[in-house]
């Protein structure tokens, strides 16, 4: 078990997600079954008005979610250094089996919540309120992954043992283990060039065609290009260090916080992009939110580029 | 303009305030609903502003169906649409004149030029010139009432609903607000008036008074 004020501080904010978010499905609940656009009831009444109520406490558990995903990432940090063997949050994330579902679940959670705000965005601009019922009834899946992945982060934290010697993200992510991940780390620069910009320049086509199914399938194959990209090839040249492929050292201050750029970066692209193909959105909002996602992904590869072309310019060498 | 078509309105507990209610408004006219306290006036009022929803029927003001409308929806037609006026002026005791006139106008987010410009007109055509940066608790009864209904006018609202007006008014402030009416009406405003003061019933400029009595017109 471990205790540190950052773990405390996620404790207590889990419990309190834990409450409103219960309080947001309880209401749920009645709205998905009671709720009549055309109903005159005293009932009626009551849940358009609670309906303002969950949406709100939603929207707030978004609101918080964000930078708190990036405090449990700086925490998976700081308390690196009190685990034998761990160097960054890679090594704390190996060293509980329920941490790398986890880290999968929060970010997929990210994800549905943010598709949860557009939703709801869509549903109050319109009279007639045509989401209503669907965003409430989205929302009581979204409340069951919400409280697994808060049962998962306290199970984590409980079971981490600070005595035992963990692997660094050296070992984790070595390409000369004979794991899947060593596989990846393996291939050759080429395919991950080929990949990553094969990838971007589809998604540029994609854009120029104006499909929006097109655009968010590549967005969502983007997610998981750039993902292994960055770990296995283009992480090295931010590192300048060819055997260095750990995702969580970008966070640190050693490498100007730049992963906090990078991962932002790619999820208000890839959600701006993935979003378009879940919610049929009017020309004008559809044709922003592609803008938005290209000009995002844009920035990401730019800086990518910038630290794998500087480092060439720079050194007259590919790694 | 405004139609209320088979409305009734029962509060918790049983009340029931209106009964069974058609009725239509035409655009610029005024009409005086009379009737005693809890006959159902305000209620009616409260309904056409879409501050609370029919137990049964529809209200529809200006085409829209505002008794269907979600919270938010009425909030903004309201607020572009109507003006109101209230028996407790419900002004904002510490904020000035000028602050209490502008306060329908924050959420358009106006220029200051245009901002000043609208400031002006009610400022004079309401006589409260010289009280313009005064707080509002410093003010008389009748020039509290002047400034509530500045307020109600200053979005050029196409309908006006007021609310037992002239209930905390003298005689002599209670004919300085119904001249502010006249004005009001010649400005092609829908004008609804809920009272039992008599001096509203025989109004020339008034087209129309309606009796209400427990919940049903008369």
């Amino acid at each position: 078990m471990l205790i540190s004020p950052e773990v405390l501080t996620i404790y207590i904010l889990d419990i309190l997600f834990a409450l409103f978010a219960t309080v947001a499905f309880i209401v749920s609940i009645k709205i998905v079954k009671g709720y009549d656009a055309n109903a005159t009831t005293a009932l009626q009444y009551e849940l358009e008005k609670k309906s303002y109520l969950a949406s709100t406490i939603i929207k707030y558990l978004f609101f918080i979610k964000v930078p708190f995903f990036l405090f449990f990432i700086f925490t998976l940090d700081s308390i690196s250094f009190i685990l034998p063997g761990a160097m960054c949050g890679a090594g704390v994330i190996n060293s509980s089996s329920v941490a790398t579902p986890l880290l999968f679940l929060k970010l997929l959670n990210i994800y549905l919540f943010a598709y949860w705000i557009v939703l709801d965005k869509e549903d109050m601009s319109d009279e007639t309120q045509p989401y209503m019922k669907l965003k409430f009834l989205l929302y009581l899946l979204f409340y069951i992954l919400l409280m697994v992945e808060i049962f998962l982060e306290f199970s984590m934290f409980l079971s981490i043992n600070t005595t035992s010697v963990v692997d660094c993200c050296g070992k984790i992510f070595s390409q000369s283990d004979s794991t899947y991940m060593g596989e990846l780390l393996g291939l050759s620069s080429f395919v991950y060039i080929t990949l990553f910009y094969g990838n971007f320049v589809l998604l540029l086509l994609s854009y120029l065609l104006k499909n929006r199914y097109i655009f968010a399938l590549f967005n969502l194959t983007f997610i998981v290009v750039a993902l292994l990209t960055l770990i296995a090839f283009f992480g090295t040249y931010i590192y300048e260090l060819p055997t260095h492929h750990c995702p969580f050292c970008l966070l640190q201050s050693d490498y100007h916080y730049v992963g906090y750029v990078l991962y932002s970066l790619l999820f208000l692209g890839t959600f701006n992009g993935v979003v378009i193909g879940l919610h049929r959105f009017s020309v004008d909002v559809q044709k922003q939110k592609m803008r938005y996602s290209l000009a995002f992904l844009t920035l990401y590869m730019g800086i990518i580029s910038y630290y794998f072309l500087g480092y060439y310019l720079k050194n007259g060498v590919w790694l | 303009m405004i139609e209320l078509l088979n409305v009734s309105k029962e509060y918790e507990g049983g009340v029931k305030a209106l009964d069974g209610i058609t009725l239509s408004f035409g655009e610029g006219e005024v009409v005086v609903l009379k009737g005693m306290s809890g006959s159902g006036k305000s209620s009616m009022l409260s309904l056409i502003a879409g501050l609370s929803k029919p137990t049964e029927g529809e209200v529809i003001v200006d085409t829209k169906h505002i008794s269907k409308l979600a919270d938010h929806f009425a909030t903004g037609f309201r607020r572009e649409n109507i003006g109101m006026i209230f028996q407790k002026y419900n002004l904002i005791a510490d904020l000035s004149v000028k602050e209490n006139i502008l306060l329908p106008l924050v959420p358009l987010n106006l220029k200051g030029g245009e901002l000043e410009k609208r400031l002006s007109k009610e400022l004079k055509q309401f006589n409260l010139l010289d009280k313009k940066d005064t707080q509002v608790k410093k003010l008389s009864g009748g020039e509290q009432q002047r400034c509530a209904i500045a307020r109600a006018n200053i979005n050029n609202p196409k309908i006006i609903l007021a609310d037992e007006p002239t209930a905390n008014l003298d005689e002599k402030l209670s004919l300085e607000f119904i001249e502010s009416l006249r004005e009001m009406k010649s400005e092609k405003r829908t004008i609804i008036i809920s009272t039992h003061d008599p001096l509203f019933f025989d109004l020339d400029f008034v087209d129309r008074v309606i009796e209400v009595r427990h919940g049903k017109v008369l």
